[in-house]
């Protein structure tokens, strides 16, 4: 691909990824607001709500795997590649390349076989939320498809000499 | 040979830097696939991993301590820590380690608190005259003292990574006495590094300033009450708490202090999405990880090699201590607490060692790594906060490890510091 092309692909991408951490900032603060309504309704209402826990818990799920997918992109994932500054050069991008093709893979599994556990339970309700027991499975297959776009963007954007970003350093994208 | 694909994996993908959370999955997907059982457990150990409702608190301290520093709570406690004992021999480097306690307090993230008190601290102490190494190092150990108390949300990651069966009530109580410990060492050797140095010393600014000062942080020091309180004697959840303390800090920020705007809010929100969703990734992908542990008996094969090196708890909590120290250095902290957990706190608990004990001692030692170079997240937050390249700060640091050792092995040896206090509460 020319380096055009791949500046606006880097345009998609990056709407896609900022898209995903709206989502899942606003998880962050719907799980806030549903745990505050427990801990009101329990304590001085005395009252309880039965749903508010595993409905928080399924928005923790989508909150991480879409967080941690657009780790892959902007570098804010823990790592440790201290042996990969006493390589030459030459062999630093094929090894980079080669642990995004990892990361990619997992994604790949992450598509395949949340679809597989998804069709699996799909069959099951989940007993306080009234929904089907697929939809546990829903967000780490939405994770796995952005692992997947942004794993291969990084392949193809360093095959095309432009710039990454390094885990644990900022980097310019667009 | 199963191992040999396991940690081989890990080890190597670890080593060409990809990110932790997938070592840890790809890592076991080659293992289930090497056994040639069905791939799909590992994603179903992930997903099962990361849906656990004690997990919620993490994303919540870390919510919680992110609101606090951007809407002045810290820079408050600051403030009051500094009319405690800014007249003391080495004046800032003692409110620096009193500001950490008080922040420690509310937020229990190390790196937060190097950045919080270590901004506000640094540029001070450069101006009155203090080296700048002298204030990055006391900054970057002091904030180990974050990690000690309560509430400490590496203390939550333990207990799960040890099957959630250990109370998070008596792990927070049983960090109280080491954090005030590793306080009061690191308060006498900034007073002994002062006076080599010939630093100044402040006036005392007077007892109607420290009412003041106490008012106004007084909605900060409010919340320690309320989290420690309310998980303590067991009338909320470590989650439930978590969350009223972020419903606490918006309310105090927005409404009282009217300090944070809504930029400030969407910031401190984006920030606590980018850190947790890596780290809870981690716990998630460490319980499938842990299952191959479990599955290939690793922890039990450890307990017969080290029971087969010595039989003297002394010795295997040396070694132990050591081990951890080692990878500490390389390693972050919570990536090491989900995979040595399920290791060594059997090895501990083999020797008689209690889980509450071991669980303070794991998370000083991975402490003290967080200030270690080649990796260490909370010495770099120091470097960058002071503008000084890591060995500059490394050169003139030992007296401040040295403290930070001496306290783990007393926390190490004697058991009552940890066990004392929630026996107490009991």
């Amino acid at each position: 691909m020319s380096p055009t092309a791949l500046q606006s692909v880097a345009r998609a991408t990056g709407l896609l990824a900022r898209l995903a951490l709206w989502v899942a900032a606003i998880g962050l603060v719907a799980m806030t607001a549903m745990i505050a309504c427990q801990v009101f309704w329990r304590y001085v209402l005395n009252d309880s709500i039965i749903w508010t826990e595993p409905a928080s818990v399924m928005v923790m799920g989508w909150f991480i795997f879409l967080g941690a997918a657009v780790g892959i992109r902007e570098g804010y994932h823990l790592s440790f590649d201290v042996l990969l500054y006493f390589l030459p050069d030459s062999v630093v991008p094929w090894l980079h390349s080669l642990s995004d093709i990892a990361v990619g893979a997992f994604g790949l599994g992450m598509i395949w076989f949340g679809t597989e556990l998804a069709v699996k339970t799909g069959g099951n309700m989940i007993p306080s939320l009234g929904i089907s027991g697929a939809f546990d499975f829903i967000p780490i297959v939405a994770g796995g498809v952005l692992v997947v776009l942004f794993s291969a963007e990084r392949i193809v954007r360093r095959a095309a000499g432009l710039e990454t970003a390094r885990f644990g350093e900022e980097a310019d994208l667009d | 040979m199963e191992l040999w694909v396991l940690f081989g994996t890990f080890t190597f993908l670890l080593l060409i830097g990809t990110p932790v959370a997938f070592c840890l999955g790809v890592s076991s997907f080659a293992t289930i696939a090497f056994l040639g059982l069905p791939p799909v457990v590992v994603f179903q150990r992930l997903n099962s991993g990361v849906s656990v409702f004690a997990l919620m608190a993490i994303p919540f301290f870390i919510y919680a301590g992110d609101l606090m520093v951007r809407g002045d709570i810290a820079r408050r406690l600051v403030a009051l820590a500094g009319a405690f004992v800014g007249h003391f021999r080495g004046g800032l480097g003692q409110v620096n380690v009193l500001s950490s306690v008080m922040f420690g307090g509310v937020s229990g993230s190390a790196a937060a608190d190097a950045s919080a008190v270590g901004g506000l601290m640094v540029p001070q102490m450069k101006e009155r005259g203090y080296d700048v190494d002298y204030a990055v190092n006391i900054t970057v150990v002091s904030s180990i003292i974050a990690l000690l108390l309560p509430p400490s949300h590496n203390m939550i990651i333990y207990s799960i990574a040890a099957g959630g069966r250990i109370s998070i009530a008596d792990l927070f109580t049983a960090g109280i006495l080491p954090g005030l410990l590793l306080a009061l060492a690191l308060m006498i050797t900034s007073w002994y590094v002062a006076m080599r140095k010939g630093y100044p010393v402040q006036p005392f600014q007077g007892f109607r300033i420290i009412g003041t000062l106490f008012v106004s942080a007084a909605p900060g020091l409010i919340l320690v009450a309320i989290i420690f309180g309310g998980v303590r004697s067991g009338i909320f959840t470590a989650s439930e708490s978590s969350n009223i303390a972020v419903v606490y800090a918006l309310f105090v920020t927005f409404f009282v202090y009217r300090t944070l705007s809504f930029e400030d809010f969407k910031a401190a929100t984006f920030a606590a999405v980018r850190t947790t969703a890596m780290v809870l990734l981690v716990i998630g992908s460490a319980a499938a990880f842990g299952w191959l542990l479990a599955y290939t008996r690793v922890p039990a094969s450890m307990v017969e090699l080290l029971q087969g090196l010595s039989d003297n708890p002394i010795v295997i909590l040396l070694l132990l201590n050591v081990v951890l120290l080692i990878l500490g250095t390389f390693m972050d902290m919570s990536p090491l607490i989900v995979i040595t957990t399920p290791i060594f706190l059997p090895v501990a608990t083999a020797f008689g060692v209690d889980p509450v004990h071991f669980g303070v001692i794991l998370i000083l030692n991975l402490g003290i790594g967080l200030c270690t170079p080649p990796v260490g997240a909370v010495l770099f937050v120091g470097c960058a906060v002071g503008r000084i390249p890591i060995w500059d700060a490394v050169r003139t640091i030992w007296p401040f490890y040295g403290a930070a050792v001496a306290v783990l092995l007393a926390v190490t040896y004697i058991p009552g510091l940890s066990l004392w206090l929630p026996q107490l509460f009991r």
